[in-house]
């Protein structure tokens, strides 16, 4: 016989049976297979008995062995209703038991969830800018580089010719629309608007980009001469609720008609192309009587190319330099410049493009807007655990009794979970009324229409109830493992003390909240200082008291300006193409530099009269202005800014008279030179800038210089006068200063989002810190007792219980400053004038902060102080 | 209720556990039937029969005491019970009749 050791059944075997079978059947279905095994032993061998036993082994594995049977005593499961109704109920119980506590983490969490919430829309908002368009992908702006001997110039605009030419010349160039926005005047009866959102767009403007049309044909539409397409709210502002198809409309100061022949929804807000009125293109070259398709040298107007699908833009960018020099060649060698095409990805425009376009948005804002939601939210997150795991003694009794009942601890854990579900659920559910509330506010704060409602975004609101499950469960994490990790012998026997690890992590929390928090006051200072710096900067010209009327009154301005002279309260008028603040104008030029060569260069214009320079106080430090004792002066005089007198080379301003210019067929010799002053917002340089004699047909704006005390007066007298000499035109006038100020618009709105984000912060951080204090006062009550009874101080004790977080609060602004510092020098890099970041920002941060955390802090130390001694002893 | 038809299988498992009245298990079982019908059957599939003919109430089972030879396992001691005595009666009165209706070589 074999030694006794080999003669047992295989053991991989048995151990797989043991895994497949059910428990139930285990026993005896064993039992069987050993006793066969050994029966077999015996009568063939344990060789044949063990490859049997193998046999059995699978021939077992049937179905039925697996099925486990019901036990006799119910197996307890995590999903059964009961138990998750008990979970809920035990969730709510303890969030209602503890309102205090509740009511911070839910306020906290509402707040931040809305802050996010919102910030997401405008994200999104920013983010898809012209999405709506579904050819998107596919739509490229053709946008130009000229550079001339002098300089490059990105220009977002290309000429008239580009773009018929390039759809004709190549194939991949599926269609292509221009378009080209202006003021114009439109009149119907009585009825007479300026339309500053007058566009005049190619027909295939409906086939690149997706604006809807109610009424009208899309391929027809802006075919014909003249015809005219308009948005809705325009078009009840002409015909109220008649039908305006087929309708006529008067065009320009010269009146001409035009038809109607659709209406548009009212473009998506997040679209570049804004119009509220559009013209077809082929009138353009009636009204300035010009081939506008081969006008190749006159850049104006914005072209936008469909490519088909598939096209790679890289091949078909380098069939454009030959193209160009087939067309463009000589007029290029002729005004010595040369001309590049970039297509820019229309996606990638509102957010990427760097060219000087009409409305932009910043990648930066985008990213630090992001950042700044995500921190808030993580304060309101820390808030949670924090007050959760400081609450944990509280709960560890609770832990204690259910685990020694027998409660698992994976139950446990999915108990305190749950619990933060319910509580970011309830949050969200807050979060949604308070967004719903607070969008128009929002909307208002940046400025753009960013959603008209909560209902607009269903997708949004799904995802904040998501968002909401996810905060609820890391949140929940942390504590539900601390929770569940009590000892159930230390805890019941009352010997349970709080880890000091867990203090630590509190504290870090802590700090981290208020590092965030005093970051963003300081961001918000800085902000403020800018914009303050920017509004309140000597520009170098006066605005003050300063009405500019856009006029356009061609011949008659002379008298118009005259007349008003008449005016009491009109101290001085003045014509110019343009004024400080408005449009810029650029025209080629050639200016005699310091070694006597003709450079050439595209330069700021300003084409102005007599009086111009001595309406805005601009001071002339070389030469003189522009004088009536010269009658060349209108012909032939050119007058010019320090900047320019840099640019050309000159030591000294004074180099620069006498010397030699061209400039849009006129020349003649440089007058005199101004001393620089800010004609454009301060977040750019000043820019070289030319003064040149008024025409006598162009002087599109009067700036009337009005004395102080009857404004509202004068400026009757001046829209009567007005009236009188133009009663076919708008009066259209604004406010120089007024007007400026609107150039820091976006930067205002930037300092007043950071306030309030800042406001919430640091507000969602107190609440955090009040539940902390608060807590760790109740814990202490027995000791304030005690100390109050040996005859401390309520002053002593406030400060007992305010020291250790005043510590905290102090580490977090030596953490934030120099983050707080770095970023903000990076945001001021931006402007091209900046203010200091000094150290009493860092100081007013610091106090400010200081203050906040310790007031929200005694007010839970002052009311433990003064309780009675007596009452807190007895207490425990 | 499963029907009451029985499998070849399952007859002659339910058979070895009236002859074995009392002290049917799976071993017992599968080693009467080897003897019986000389030829070699699975553990698995007699298991599988007992477990059919238990929930379709011709068997009845208790867990019986341990002994030695099964390393200290308890076996589970099938009984017939009355409906499956039926069951085999009313098998071996069909078996019967069809034999008597064989129309006999003249």
């Amino acid at each position: 016989m074999k030694p006794n050791h080999i003669q047992k059944p295989p053991k991989w075997a048995t151990w797989l049976l043991h895994c497949l079978c059910a428990d139930h059947l285990m026993e005896e279905m064993d039992g069987d297979l050993e006793e066969l095994f050994y029966q077999r032993v015996k009568s063939v061998g344990v060789t044949k008995a063990r490859f049997r036993y193998v046999i059995d082994v699978f021939s077992m594995l049937r179905p039925f062995a697996f099925k486990k049977k019901k036990n006799t005593y119910p197996q307890f499961t995590y999903t059964q209703p009961a138990m998750i109704r008990n979970n809920f109920k035990i969730a709510f119980r303890n969030l209602w038991k503890h309102k205090a506590f509740t009511f911070i983490n839910v306020m906290g969490l509402t707040v931040g969830m809305s802050a996010c919430f919102l910030i997401a829309l405008y994200v999104h908002f920013e983010l898809s800018y012209d999405g709506f368009n579904k050819k998107a992908d596919r739509i490229y702006r053709l946008a130009t580089d000229l550079k001339t001997t002098s300089e490059t110039l990105n220009y977002s605009i290309s000429s008239w010719a580009f773009g018929p030419n390039l759809k004709n010349e190549f194939e991949e160039v599926e269609a292509f629309t221009r378009i080209s926005t202006r003021n114009y005047l439109v009149r119907k009866g009585d009825l007479k608007f300026k339309e500053e959102k007058t566009v005049f767009a190619d027909s295939s403007l409906f086939n690149v980009f997706d604006f809807e049309l109610i009424k009208g044909d899309p391929k027809t539409a802006l075919k014909d001469q003249m015809s005219i397409v308009f948005t809705e709210k325009t078009a009840k502002k002409y015909f109220g609720d008649a039908d305006p198809i087929g309708q006529t409309l008067l065009l320009g100061d010269e009146g001409i008609p035009a038809t109607v022949t659709g209406v548009m929804k009212e473009a998506p807000a997040n679209s570049q192309i804004k119009g509220d009125l559009f013209v077809s293109m082929s009138s353009y070259t009636q009204r300035f009587n010009k081939g506008v398709d081969t006008d190749w040298g006159n850049f104006g107007t914005t072209t936008y190319l469909l490519l088909n699908p598939g096209v790679k833009t890289e091949k078909l960018a380098a069939k454009f330099p030959p193209f160009l020099e087939k067309h463009a060649g000589q007029m290029m060698r002729e005004n010595k410049m040369a001309i590049t095409f970039v297509m820019e990805p229309l996606l990638d425009i509102y957010l990427h493009s760097k060219r000087e376009a009409e409305e932009s948005g910043s990648m930066n804002n985008v990213y630090i807007f992001s950042v700044v939601a995500i921190f808030i939210l993580l304060i309101a997150c820390i808030n949670f655990i924090n007050l959760t795991t400081a609450r944990s003694a509280e709960r560890a009794r609770e832990v204690g009794v259910r685990k020694a009942v027998g409660a698992a601890r994976s139950l446990l854990r999915r108990q305190f979970i749950i619990e933060s579900v319910l509580l970011c659920t309830i949050a969200f559910v807050f979060s949604v009324v308070l967004s719903a509330i607070s969008i128009p506010f929002f909307n208002d704060l940046s400025g753009k229409i960013i959603s008209t409602g909560i209902a607009d975004n269903p997708q949004f609101v799904a995802c904040l109830f998501l968002a909401a499950l996810l905060i609820g469960c890391l949140a929940g994490i942390y504590p539900a493992f601390v929770l569940s990790s009590f000892d159930p012998i230390v805890v019941l026997k009352g010997r349970f003390t709080m880890s000091a690890k867990g203090n630590l992590l509190r504290k870090g929390l802590v700090t981290v909240q208020f590092a965030v928090s005093i970051a963003l006051i300081i961001a918000t200072i800085v902000v403020y200082k800018q914009v303050n710096f920017m509004r309140s900067r000597d520009l170098g010209f006066s605005k003050d008291q300063m009405l500019v009327i856009n006029g356009e009154t061609d011949k008659k301005r002379n008298v118009f300006q005259e007349s008003l002279l008449n005016i009491s309260g009109v101290k001085s008028t003045a014509a110019s193409t343009r004024v400080p603040g408005s449009k810029n104008n650029e025209a080629y030029s050639e200016i005699e530099n310091a070694r006597g060569e003709m450079q050439s260069g595209n330069l700021e214009v300003y084409s102005v009269d007599f009086n111009f320079l001595q309406q805005f106080d601009l001071k002339i430090i070389a030469g003189r202005a522009f004088s009536k004792a010269f009658g060349s002066d209108s012909s032939k005089a050119l007058v010019i800014n320090e900047a320019a007198a840099r640019m050309l080379g000159y030591q000294s301003p004074q180099e620069a008279i006498g010397r030699k210019y061209k400039q849009w067929g006129r020349q003649g010799t440089i007058i005199g030179v101004v001393k620089d002053f800010h004609f454009k917002s301060l977040q750019e340089n000043i820019t070289p800038l030319t003064f040149r004699f008024l025409d006598f047909w162009n002087g599109d704006l009067v700036s009337v210089k009005i004395e102080g005390n009857h404004v509202r007066q004068t400026l009757a007298s001046i829209e009567k006068e007005w009236k009188a000499q133009n009663p076919e035109k708008p009066f259209t006038y604004y406010f120089m200063d007024e007007y400026f100020d609107r150039q820091y618009r976006a930067d205002e709105r930037f300092e007043r989002l950071f306030l309030d984000f800042a406001v919430l912060a640091i507000f969602i951080s107190c609440l955090g810190l009040l539940g902390l204090a608060s807590y760790s006062t109740m814990q202490r009550t027995k000791e304030i007792g005690v100390r109050k009874v040996m005859g401390a101080s309520t002053g002593s004790i406030v400060g007992l219980l305010s020291k250790d977080f005043l510590k905290l609060v102090s580490l977090a602004f030596l953490i934030a400053s120099p983050l707080a510092w770095f970023g903000m020098r990076k945001w001021l890099q931006n402007f091209a004038y900046q203010t200091d970041i000094e150290w009493w920002v860092f100081a007013v941060a610091a106090i400010l902060s200081g203050t906040i955390a310790f007031a929200t802090i005694s007010f839970q130390s002052i009311k433990a102080a003064f309780m009675n001694p007596i009452k807190s002893l007895r207490s425990e | 209720m499963k029907g009451t038809y029985l499998g070849e299988f399952e007859e002659v498992v339910l058979l070895a556990a009236a002859i074995l009245s009392g002290d049917a298990y799976g071993a017992a079982i599968t080693n009467e039937i080897e003897q019986q019908m000389g030829r070699s059957v699975n553990l698995g599939a007699v298991h599988a029969a007992l477990h059919r003919l238990e929930e379709k109430g011709l068997l009845s089972s208790r867990m019986g005491g341990a002994t030695a030879e099964r390393g200290g396992r308890s076996k589970r001691l099938f009984t017939v019970t009355m409906a499956g005595t039926r069951a085999l009666d009313n098998i071996r009165d069909i078996r019967n009749r069809m034999w008597d209706n064989i129309p006999k070589p003249a």
